[in-house]
């Protein structure tokens, strides 16, 4: 039945005539007795008007689409692959002729598209409902019933579904956009109207997320007037812009009003007469503006983002029309993917331009899935942990728990905020500590540069204003504005800060509350706030005096309060040792830099982009808990730590570990599991953690003097070796003065006080700032007196 | 054949639509050239190269615009300072039953509708092109045919309209009123006297038209993208379109009233700034620059000959500084090389320090004058704190009018800059002046420029080498090589002959560009020395280890030679010895 009604010609669509025919949406249009056949030769090609898509050909000639289904042909200039025979059937029959309807230049029937559009939208489910519930109502028709409830103007359609349900259909959709989106509007209606016969409004349909993205640099005159997928960056926004939609005539002469006038192919075109019989004058309609229906529009600038732009290009732009409820949608900066049709314009005289018509919009900043899936392989290598820290900086080489700690303070530990408000800060600090030359300014800067959102500043030029957030005056209305500084807007991100050592009392004291709350407090000129500052400050430090001695401690060797020391989970002493083999390293790898490729040099590695792709989508997406067996391994080695400073017999108490080490470990340990995608931190992790841990602190909280990890020396500079040798001191000092001078008598002077003191064979090293420290203690307790050099018993 | 049919130089449009209809009647498919050349190109490139009538074909400058036909193939050289994007265009049309074309044109002079199966749109690439910043009046390009036009003007004056001439470029979007152009053939109103313009448009036009210094839009058929980057320095072979005829109003005013048009005849319109449709370009070398091409054959002895006499010069230049003057022979040459991470290997700045302001006097212009003489881009700023707080150093782009500004940094690779520092007093820094000694610094460090995005920065490689003059060592430019000067005379200030010059040109433009290896037997000494060297004094770091292996790079090619040797590599440590004591 079906295919009599076919004029001979066999497209080759996805859903041949017959199945059509036989499909049970299909009914309306099954029985050919109720179908009102019409053809219309057009040899027009099809109109190009702008969107909405409802002005289209498919909606003027069918102006009753449930009722009385009308078919155009249109020119049909693809040659027919196969020379059937001629339509015998329609020969007596010369008004009710069935063809089907082709969309123009193409063998796609109109029918067809109808056919599967309508099974899309009706029978679409997704993927969970599917199976489970024949008889629920498809994921549109849920959606279309919402939009009626709402009063909407659009429905969305994920492209992706489409693609899901029916393959060919998605291909016509990008291929042939125009048309089928007309098609799938009248499906659209059709449907609206049946559910609700009394909807007024225009309902629209929206496609979004189509399988590929197109690049801008990618479009070429072969994707014009297909469906493409761009993402980019607004840089402008036009005001918006109204544009005439119907138009209405007033004849001056007579007053009659036009029927609306509808735009064609972006004109409108004017009556030269009037139409009322009685009056027919010539030249005489006007347009009466306040009868005339507009539409919003808005051209947007969309720029290519940095990353897509080739070595010494130029970012390219596209213009996109926005229309109707994506007016105003984005403002200049945002970054977004929009799905549109490619079409040129002309401008004047031959050359054109190239806009994208926006048809839909949305925000997403995500990773594709095939980079996705890339990741996920790479993290299941099983050197994982290794892969990245060689890939760390390359060219720096060895320092490699150096860069094991750098990677977990990239990946970061979870912050945790309890209820009661107290929150422990999931970002790990790192203190660089190292002699001039070690190569501490190249870590930071590759940091700076795989961060997301790092802020390199130099602690010499920098102060606390400048690194937290100040006030400042606007010159010209003289409000005060709030201004953020290096460390606020690194917030989420790593602050490193050079030549730390060099930053002014002030400034540094500022980092007290960031680094432990992860706030900036202002109180200044009217303005109080408080700012997250939720960053990782990665700090590198020269030691006084520009050599490191391992004499002294690190309070000692770089100027920093112990205060502020405490707050950095690691410390990693740089030095550089005068070791041979590492100077040939040195000196082997600049030969090698200077005569050969230096691409070449480097195997094995991940590049930038994919590292910092792995980075920040662990940081997004992989929150870590601690697992029971980790945490018991945490707390055992805790207290091991703790014990270590007990030796049995030794009186002295040398702490090994403070709570904040705990925090650190966890923190650590949560970034190592990140490092795996591993929403578990498991045993091996925190073993990790403690071993990071203690190579820091082994370089920076040893004790030189008796080789054990002494906290003390960071959380107050002295080790608890050296508070025992100076009350050992005093207590000396003390029984020499006793001895050997008088109650108010004369006074002697430190320097023969110190000769009489090393006659004593444990003293024999002990130098006179020392013997003077020593004094001053006495001095304090009411002991002696103590002026200059000379010293008084009282 | 008996010779061509058609004029190459009066008229390549012809070639182009000869060809074309005889392309088209062996293929009869004009969608087989999408994206493609028929032929029309190999044509010219047989014409210009394989029978070298390159030279034939006039140069378009501020001085032969106004006499160069409209239509003709012309030569322009210059750089690519910024990228306007694809254009499509009306490529091919069906005009009846035969196919024409519309490549290489402004104009298409199709009725047909869009997106018939009668039209096919092609795509081709906008590069606004500039004259290199900083050439040296030496390297200016002359042909046979414009030899006899006289150019007077020193680089100082063109380097001071060119900056204007970009402003007015730039911010010239205020609508022109088109009556002044219209209906004025270009033959016509090329011979008429500016002056006779509309009073509203004349400043505008005037310094646009007769100049020194002239943009070029520049029209890029089917070549790879990689193959033009921004800052290359380009000789573009096209067809000249400089329409005065098209209407310059603002087009589509009701359409596009917030100026968002795409289209670049609006910021540029045609009677400004000429298009050339590009059928050849070729990459431009430091060979390309000299007058009359001399061997190409680095013949051992005539580079010796040259290095010798350049010294010598140099040295007397700079009062008989030996030790300053053989640094200065090895900043001349440097170049980037290779980049890996942060490092740009080879380059080489230099820091002649001790030089009072009354020194500076003497010297810095004698210098400036010879590194004129000898390189092809050069340009000297004298750094004040007026000029730091004010001056455009990076490159910003404009989304006003979709351009990218020029800032003084954007530079064609290989440029040489001076910094004289000496007239730097002490001041306060604004934000501006902050920005800009960062971008100082990251340039002379990194050989990386920021340009400013607006909503990003992105950093462009550089190859610029930097010469700066200071009292103490400056810490604004912290630069490879600090030098004290130490002259013993005032200098001498002698004319060089010509052909002497060229020579040394020459030299420079060969050592500059010619690889270099190490034997691995040297690479074992180098590696021991510097070993050694570090074992002694360990304040020595891998800057200073990249400084010795440049000098010695450097040292060689300067005798011509591609690979180290003993006997280099020994001078470098000399040369560094001597160094180190003026220091202390």
């Amino acid at each position: 039945m079906a295919s009599d009604s076919s004029p001979g010609r066999n497209n080759n669509g996805p859903s041949s005539p017959d199945e059509f025919a036989s499909s049970p949406i299909g009914n309306t249009y099954s029985s050919p007795a109720t179908r009102t056949r019409r053809r219309r030769r057009s040899t027009t090609p099809l109109p190009y008007n702008t969107p909405p898509t409802n002005q289209s050909r498919f909606a003027t000639s069918e102006s009753t689409p449930t009722t009385t289904p009308h078919r155009t042909r249109h020119h049909v200039s693809t040659p027919s692959s196969d020379g059937g025979p001629p339509p015998s059937s329609d020969a007596g029959d010369d008004i009710d002729e069935a063809t089907p309807t082709f969309v123009w230049g193409t063998n796609i029937s109109v029918q067809d598209v109808k056919a599967a559009i309508q099974m899309f939208l009706k029978h679409f489910r997704d993927g969970q409902s599917q199976g489970s519930e024949i008889y629920e109502e498809g994921k549109y028709m849920k959606g279309i019933h919402k939009v009626l409830e709402m009063e909407g103007e659009w429905l969305d359609v994920d492209a992706r579904d489409v693609f899901d349900y029916d393959v060919e259909l998605y291909g016509k959709m990008v291929r042939y956009p125009l048309e089928v989106l007309a098609i799938f509007d009248i499906v659209l209606m059709d449907i609206v109207s049946l559910i609700q016969p009394l909807f007024e409004k225009h309902v629209q349909v929206r496609i979004f997320n189509l399988k590929s993205s197109t690049t801008m640099r990618s479009l070429n005159p072969s994707d014009i007037e297909k469906m493409v997928s761009l993402k980019g960056m607004i840089i402008r926004c036009s005001s918006i812009i109204p544009e005439i939609r119907e138009a209405v005539f007033k004849c001056t002469v007579c007053g009659y009003f036009s029927d609306p006038v509808v735009v064609d192919r972006g004109r409108i075109g004017e009556p030269t007469s009037c139409l009322k019989q009685e009056c027919l004058a010539k030249n005489s309609m006007s347009l009466v503006h306040n009868r005339c229906r507009f539409a919003d529009k808005q051209i947007v600038r969309l720029q290519e983002t940095p990353d897509e732009i080739p070595d010494g290009g130029t970012p390219h732009t596209v213009s996109l029309l926005m229309h109707d409820k994506l007016v105003d949608a984005g403002k200049p900066g945002d970054r977004i993917e929009v799905t549109g049709i490619f079409r040129a314009m002309s401008v004047r005289v031959g050359p054109t331009q190239r806009t994208v018509k926006s048809l839909f919009k949305t925000y997403i900043f995500q990773f594709d899935e095939a980079k996705i899936q890339q990741l996920k392989e790479l993290s299941k290598q099983p050197d994982i942990y290794d892969i990245l820290t060689r890939s760390l900086a390359p060219n720096i080489w060895e320092l490699d728990d150096v860069k094991r700690g750098l990677l977990c303070q990239l990946f970061g530990g979870n912050a945790l905020k309890l209820v009661s408000g107290a929150s422990f800060r999931g970002d790990i600090n790192i203190l660089l500590v190292g002699d001039p030359g070690t190569s501490k300014s190249q870590l930071l800067q590759y940091i700076h540069k795989l961060s997301p959102r790092g802020i390199y500043t130099s602690g010499r030029g920098s102060s606390a204003v400048g690194l937290t957030a100040y006030v400042s005056k606007d010159p010209e209305t003289g409000e005060t504005v709030l201004e953020s500084g290096a460390l606020v807007l690194s917030d989420r991100g790593i602050c490193c800060v050079d030549e730390f050592d060099k930053m002014s009392e002030n400034a540094r004291s500022m980092l007290h509350e960031v680094m432990e709350q992860q706030t900036v407090s202002i109180a200044k000129a009217g303005i109080i706030a408080s700012l997250n500052a939720r960053t990782s400050v990665l700090a590198c430090a020269n030691p006084i005096g520009s050599r490191y001695n391992p004499r002294l401690s690190v309070i000692d060797n770089i100027h920093l309060p112990p205060t502020l020391l405490s707050r950095f989970d690691l410390i990693y002493l740089i030095l550089d040792k005068a070791d041979e083999q590492t100077d040939r390293h040195l000196a082997k790898h600049i030969v090698s830099l200077h005569f050969e490729n230096p691409e070449s040099t480097l195997h094995d590695v991940l590049d930038i982009a994919t590292l910092t792709a792995y980075v920040s989508y662990a940081r997004k997406h992989i929150h870590p808990q601690l697992s029971d067996e980790a945490a018991e391994e945490l707390t055992r080695g805790y207290v091991e730590m703790r014990r270590r400073g007990n030796f049995p017999g030794s009186s002295k108490k040398v702490i090994t570990a403070t709570p904040r080490q705990m925090e650190s470990l966890i923190r650590l340990s949560e970034a190592l599991a990140r490092i795996r995608f591993s929403e578990l931190v498991e045993k091996h992790d925190v073993t990790e953690a403690f071993r990071l841990l203690e190579v820091a602190m082994q370089q920076s909280a040893t004790d030189h003097s008796t080789g054990t990890i002494d906290m003390d020396l960071i959380t107050t500079g002295v080790s608890a070796s050296e508070r025992m040798r100076r009350e050992n001191l005093a207590s000396a000092a003390r029984n020499l003065i006793t001895e050997k001078m008088q109650l108010e008598g004369p006074s002697r002077r430190l320097p023969e006080l110190l000769d009489e003191l090393k006659k004593q064979s444990s003293f024999a090293e002990v130098h006179l700032h020392d013997l003077r420290n020593a004094v001053a203690e006495l001095a304090s307790e009411g002991f002696v007196v103590l002026h200059g050099d000379s010293v008084r018993r009282v | 054949m008996v010779g061509p049919m058609y004029d190459f130089l009066a008229n390549p449009l012809g070639a182009v639509r000869s060809t074309f209809d005889k392309a088209i009647g062996s293929e009869s498919d004009p969608s087989s050239f999408d994206g493609k050349d028929w032929g029309a190109v190999d044509l010219f490139r047989h014409f210009l190269f394989d029978q070298a009538r390159l030279s034939q074909v006039p140069i378009l400058n501020g001085a032969t615009i106004n006499w160069i036909k409209p239509n003709t193939l012309v030569r322009f050289r210059g750089m690519i300072q910024d990228m306007l994007g694809n254009e499509l265009y009306v490529g091919a049309y069906k005009d009846g039953s035969a196919w024409r074309t519309n490549k290489f044109m402004d104009i298409s002079q199709c009725p047909v509708e869009f997106n018939s199966p009668d039209m096919r749109l092609w795509e081709r690439r906008l590069l606004y092109c500039v004259p290199v910043p900083g050439l040296s009046s030496w390297a200016e390009s002359t042909s046979e045919v414009a030899v006899n036009m006289c150019m007077d003007s020193t680089s100082e004056q063109r380097d001071k309209r060119r900056r204007m001439d970009i402003e007015v470029v730039d911010h010239n979007d205020f609508p022109v009123s088109g009556d002044e152009f219209e209906y004025s053939p270009s033959a016509k109103r090329m011979k008429e006297d500016p002056k006779n313009e509309g009073p509203c448009s004349s400043h505008a036009i005037l310094p646009d038209v007769n100049r020194d210094s002239l943009p070029c839009l520049v029209k890029i058929y089917d070549s790879p993208e990689s193959e033009l980057k921004l800052n290359d320095v380009f000789e573009f072979v096209g067809v000249l379109t400089f329409d005065s005829e098209l209407p310059s109003e603002k087009v589509d005013q009701d359409e596009f009233s917030n100026g968002l048009c795409d289209d670049v005849s609006v910021n540029l319109p045609p009677n400004k700034v000429p298009r050339l449709h590009c059928v050849i370009h070729r990459k431009l070398t430091g060979y390309d620059f000299l007058q009359n091409s001399p061997p190409t054959e680095p013949k051992p002895h005539l580079v010796k000959e040259a290095r010798e006499a350049l010294l010598r010069h140099l040295t007397s230049i700079l009062g008989n500084d030996g030790v300053a003057a053989h640094f200065m022979l090895l900043h001349l040459l440097s170049r980037v090389h290779a980049r890996a991470d942060n490092v740009a290997v080879g380059k080489l700045s230099l820091n002649l320090t001790c030089i009072s302001k009354e020194i500076a006097s003497v010297f810095g212009t004698k210098l400036n004058i010879v590194i004129k003489n000898l390189l092809p881009f050069t340009k000297c700023i004298p750094l004040t704190m007026e000029y730091l707080n004010t001056a455009f150093l990076a490159p910003k782009k404009d989304y006003q009018i979709n351009r990218l500004i020029p800032g003084v940094l954007q530079l064609a690779e290989g440029s040489h800059l001076i910094f004289d520092e000496t007239c730097l007093e002490t001041g306060t820094l604004d934000s501006v002046g902050i920005e800009n000694t960062r971008l100082l610094k990251a340039l002379i460090e990194l050989q990386k420029v920021e340009y400013d995005f607006q909503y990003y920065k992105m950093e462009m490689m550089a190859d610029i080498q930097i010469l700066i003059l200071s009292e103490g060592k400056s810490n604004i430019l912290p630069a490879d090589i600090i030098m004290p000067f130490q002259p013993s005379s005032s200098g001498s200030s002698e004319a060089v002959p010509a052909e002497v010059l060229e020579a040394w040109r020459w030299y420079l433009a060969t050592v500059r560009s010619m690889p270099h290896t190490i034997e691995s037997d040297m690479q074992k000494v180098v590696e021991n020395d510097l070993v050694t060297a570090r074992q002694a004094d360990r304040s020595l770091g891998s800057q200073d280890f990249s400084r010795w292996l440049t000098m010695g790079r450097l040292i060689s090619a300067s005798f011509g030679e591609t690979s180290l040797s003993l006997e280099h590599w020994q001078m470098v440590k000399e040369l560094e010895r001597l160094r180190i004591d003026r220091l202390k």
